[in-house]
């Protein structure tokens, strides 16, 4: 099938699953289907604009329209996206550049306290002034202060850490990573900073008016519940495309191809003239970036942070979007990351569900040679719950069977268009001093 | 005050080798696996937390039966080592034999496969607990003669379940250290550890070895994890991280790959942590205090890795070119 | 002189690998470094490249101290080298790899690259035609998409030459490029070395194994032995110097030829 043929089928596939999605936005089936169109749009190759327009018309159109009529599908959307742009950030330390950090909810969690603590009350127990901050541009100003905040730590972090090989730099990312969540945890005495362990709320969120009046000129009625739903939505999402095209265009620079340089061989690296320390300095702080301000938009859309959102589990949780997509892909961490936050807040939920409603029934299931009642089964069994177990049964298989993950690395197809133009610039055979 | 510092200073110096014992027994696992392979194995620290969860099911099911408290915690002892020296065998085996076969170029793959393992482990032990028991939080239950205080010089006090606490962790120690030096299997590890390859040729089978080595390496954690349920009671399927990272922490302390470092490294660590959870407590009047001590142990590994990589007892090393 | 080593000295514990060595090497040389295997031939490199530490002695490059610096200031100066045992950048394009080579000299900050200002543009584009030139004058031109680590062994040879131009040296170190070649690509190399001089001006120093093509292009060989300078001069005068033929056939050797 020619790469036509097979976006010809995207497009067809992805509006009759929309179609379908917005006439019943409650059902799984073509809610799957809608992001298996976007899976598609991401994994083939070919006819860039024409998957692009797919991706888009679904992203801004079909989902939005079905969203208006169940808010989940704008939550779920927007934990991919904010979970997207954290594989990606941690992808361009793990994937690219070599370096497991298992740390990196540290900087998930200085994004959201940057603006929680401000965004809050709480900024007025250790410093006078008028908290919290509630116009409308304080949220955008401290959401770059949070990138700031991030990259910063990252540097900090990274500055001892970076100087070890790679298997200390696991163990002393993942203390590290420990030690802010402690501080997060007792920084609430001699000086109440975090709050402690009992976290901070509620958190402002910015004002929405422009687009609820854009809602009520549309005829959607849904109050603010459903206004900062699809806020949310459309900031995460901008916020993605921002996140995909620096890493993008980093990848594709001097930066980009340090980065890998190092993780491939330092030795050969240094001798053509990369500093490790700096090149790595680099890959931390930008990953940290990422992750920093989608910790401000988090702490917005939660109304609430405590330690409990930045554990070790979240970072491994992360690194296994990244294994799952493939180190060092783009569209491996974006793909990774929506696998797993699908199959984190809807698949598992969906099926303790089903467990549990064949509990209550009393189903037997009757295989001939044994039979078991599911009125029998304990309640200890609730897949939701059993996160670890799924994420180290990805990891464990992904490094068993398929290392370089689902859509592996791609370097050698990455200059597409230039490859037969510059073959023509120099004719064959006449062969210059350069 | 500082009176009373100094005369609290045997007691907190005494707990600290307490703890101290359980991080050598663990860190003897991290370091011996580290020699043969040069992996961290994260994987260790849910070893240890199983053997702690086999010693509570030895109590469980032994405990009515068996009246001597001393018996049963050594049934527990030998139990819990058979159990986790298994599993770590197991471990081996399953997932990291597969990715040395493939070798894989990405130096990352071998790690991540152990914090698979590792996170894997904990919720399985949790979802073998909840079928079991209905719960996965456990306890060690108390008994009168175990808890019993001798009153000691200088201020000092010790219950008889440390003194059978440090008897058990110094005689198995002292056990490992006679069979790397003096058997057969103990030369095979050393030769496997210098140079695997050349190993391999002198008919030592490389596989055969790291399987045996995971196998005491497992077996200690397991002990470990009895001891360490024996002092503090309380046991769950995610008891193994911070005293995992504690060990590993010992085990660098002492210089990774080196077995008596990391029985040194344990002791040091302990009694460091004990001693700043403690003092710094009095030192900034109730500001920073134990919630930090975790904080600490990090913070002595940053600074080690930083400034003396090699540990106490390692040399240094430089990449071959 | 290009490059001046005086009473370099190199310890690895009790191992003395280099041992007092001096020697000058004029610019446009090329300038061989032979002895028997573990003579600390490599170990000279790597001291010269700043991955080891000398315990003794000074590296000058173009009159400027290169002892105690760091390798990406060395290699940022104008030494690029290959390596013994081949180091590409296994997971990169042949094309990339010749980037990476380039990385000193595309200078734009990071704000550059994700505006993509003109001077990323700039930049970039003048290092792509660059890389398509030193991969035509390498005969790679045609594997330009290819993985690094999928090129067959000859090939793996002459990218770690073009990346190591593409660092535009003064001064080339070249450890071993004829090792594992046959008799044609052996010749091949041979007239490479030449024309890289030739054409873009540049100083060689040559570690080889192949006494032919030592012999045949070298301007001036010096010998190693247990990590001490045993002989240099031309490359007839080292053929011809006793201590030379008693390293390489053993003591003896000279009575028995005589």
């Amino acid at each position: 099938m020619t790469p036509g043929w097979i976006i010809a089928l995207i497009a067809a596939a992805g509006a009759g699953f929309g179609l379908a999605l917005i006439a019943a936005p409650r059902s799984a089936w073509p809610l799957l289907g809608v992001f298996g169109a976007l899976f598609a749009c991401l994994s083939v190759r070919g006819w860039k604009p024409a998957r692009f327009a797919i991706a888009l018309a679904l992203l801004l159109v079909v989902i939005p329209a079905a969203g208006v009529q169940n808010n989940f599908l704008f939550e779920l959307v927007t934990q991919m996206g904010i979970f997207a742009a954290m594989a990606l950030g941690l992808n361009i330390v793990v994937g690219m550049a070599g370096l497991l950090d298992l740390g990196y909810a540290a900087f998930f969690a200085v994004g959201a306290y940057t603006w929680a603590i401000f965004g809050s009350a709480q900024a007025a127990q250790f410093m006078s002034g008028d908290f919290p901050l509630a116009g409308w541009p304080y949220f955008y100003i401290f959401s770059a202060l949070a990138v700031i905040a991030a990259a910063l730590l990252g540097t900090l972090i990274g500055l001892p850490a970076l100087r070890l090989r790679g298997d200390y730099l696991a163990i002393v990312t993942l203390g590290l990573g420990q030690v802010v969540r402690v501080l997060a945890n007792n920084l609430d005495q001699p000086v109440n900073i975090t709050n402690g362990p009992q976290g901070i709320t509620p958190i402002e969120r910015p004002p929405i008016g422009w687009l609820e009046s854009l809602m009520g000129a549309l005829g959607i009625d849904g109050g603010p519940a459903l206004g900062y739903a699809l806020f949310f939505y459309l900031l995460v999402l901008a916020v993605i495309g921002v996140v995909v095209l620096v890493n993008v265009r980093l990848d594709r620079s001097r930066f980009g191809r340090a980065w890998v340089a190092i993780r491939e061989d330092e030795i050969a690296a240094r001798a053509m003239g990369i500093s490790p320390t700096r090149t790595k300095l680099q890959a931390f702080a930008t990953g940290a970036a990422f992750s920093g301000v989608m910790g401000a938009i988090f702490s917005a859309k939660q109304l609430f942070v405590s330690p409990e959102s930045f554990t070790l589990l979240q970072s491994i949780t992360i690194l296994a979007m990244v294994i799952l997509g493939g180190m060092g892909s783009i569209r491996g961490a974006i793909i990774g990351a929506m696998a797993v936050t699908l199959l984190n807040i809807e698949v598992l939920k969906s099926f303790s569900d089903f467990l549990a409603r064949l509990r209550q029934t009393g189903f037997v299931l009757d295989l001939g040679v044994v039979s078991f009642n599911f009125a029998n089964l304990s309640d200890q069994v609730e897949p939701a719950k059993y996160e670890r177990m799924i994420f180290g049964i990805i990891l464990i298989l992904m490094m068993i069977f398929r290392p370089s993950g689902l859509i592996p690395e791609a370097r050698h197809r990455l200059e597409e268009g230039e490859q037969t133009e510059q073959m023509k610039a120099t004719p064959a055979g006449k062969r210059r001093a350069p | 005050m500082s009176n009373a510092l100094i005369t609290l200073l045997p007691s907190v110096v005494l707990e600290g080798l307490l703890l101290g014992c359980v991080y050598a027994m663990i860190a003897l696992g991290y370091t011996m696996v580290y020699g043969v392979l040069g992996l961290i194995n994260f994987a260790h620290a849910e070893v240890f937390m199983v053997g702690a969860v086999a010693g509570v099911e030895v109590y469980r099911y032994l405990g009515p039966l068996v009246d001597n408290p001393y018996v049963l915690a050594l049934a527990a002892v030998i139990i819990a080592a058979g159990v986790s020296g298994a599993l770590a065998m197991a471990i081996e085996r399953l997932a990291y034999r597969p990715i040395r076969r493939h070798g894989s170029s990405n130096r990352l793959v071998p790690l991540i496969t152990a914090i698979g393992v590792s996170f894997f482990l904990q919720d399985l032990v949790r979802l073998i607990e909840g079928l079991w028991h209905g719960e996965f939080y456990m306890n060690y239950p108390a008994s009168d003669p175990m808890e019993y205080l001798h009153e000691l010089p200088f201020g000092m006090t010790i219950q008889n379940k440390s003194i059978l606490v440090m008897v058990v962790a110094v005689s198995m120690m002292v056990g490992l250290d006679r069979l790397v030096r003096r058997t057969r299997l103990g030369r095979a590890i050393r030769a496997v550890a210098q140079d695997l390859p050349t190993a391999s040729l002198m008919g030592i089978d490389p596989d055969r070895v790291i399987s045996r080595t995971f196998l005491i390496g497992g077996a200690l954690g397991g002990v470990a994890g009895v001891l360490f349920g024996l002092l503090y009671s309380q046991i769950n399927p995610f008891v193994g991280f911070v005293p995992g990272v504690k060990a590993f922490t010992a085990a660098v302390l002492g210089g990774i790959g080196n077995i008596h470092g990391a029985m040194l490294g344990g002791l040091v660590l302990g009694t460091l942590e004990t001693l700043g959870g403690t003092y710094l407590f009095f030192l900034t009047d109730g500001a920073i205090g134990n919630e930090y001590k975790d904080v600490f142990a990090f913070v002595i590994l940053v600074l080690l890795l930083l400034f003396r990589p090699q540990g106490l007892l390692g040399r240094a090393q430089g990449e071959k070119v | 002189m290009m490059l001046e080593v005086q009473h370099l000295t190199k310890r690895f514990g009790g191992l003395v690998a280099v041992n007092d060595v001096s020697f000058g090497v004029e610019p446009g040389a090329i300038f061989s470094l032979i002895g028997p295997n573990g003579a600390g031939k490599t170990t000279l490199f790597n001291v010269l490249t700043g991955l080891y530490r000398p315990d003794a002695g000074e590296v000058l490059f173009k009159g400027r101290r290169l002892s105690h610096r760091l390798p990406e200031h060395i290699a940022a100066r104008g030494v690029a080298r290959t390596f013994q045992n081949i180091r590409l950048f296994g997971a990169m394009t042949v094309y990339e790899n010749v980037l990476v080579g380039q990385h000193a000299h595309v200078r734009y900050n990071y704000l550059d690259a994700i505006f993509r200002t003109f001077r990323y543009y700039r930049a970039e584009k003048r290092a792509r035609v660059r890389a398509h030139e030193l991969l035509d004058y390498m005969e790679l031109n045609d594997r330009a998409f290819e993985l690094a680590r999928n090129l067959p062994y000859g090939a793996q040879r002459r990218l770690e030459i073009a990346r190591a131009l593409a660092l535009r040296p003064a001064l080339l170190l070249l450890d071993e490029p004829a090792a594992g070649m046959n008799p044609k690509e052996t010749d091949e190399i041979k007239r490479l070395i030449r024309r890289l001089r030739d054409d873009l001006q540049l100083t060689i120093l040559l570690i080889e194994h192949h006494m032919k093509v030592v012999m045949e292009i070298s301007d001036r060989v010096v010998v190693l032995d247990y990590g001490k300078k045993i002989a240099e001069g031309t490359p007839g005068d080292v053929r011809k110097a006793p201590a030379v033929i008693e390293a390489y056939l053993g003591k003896g050797a000279l009575e028995g030829a005589a």
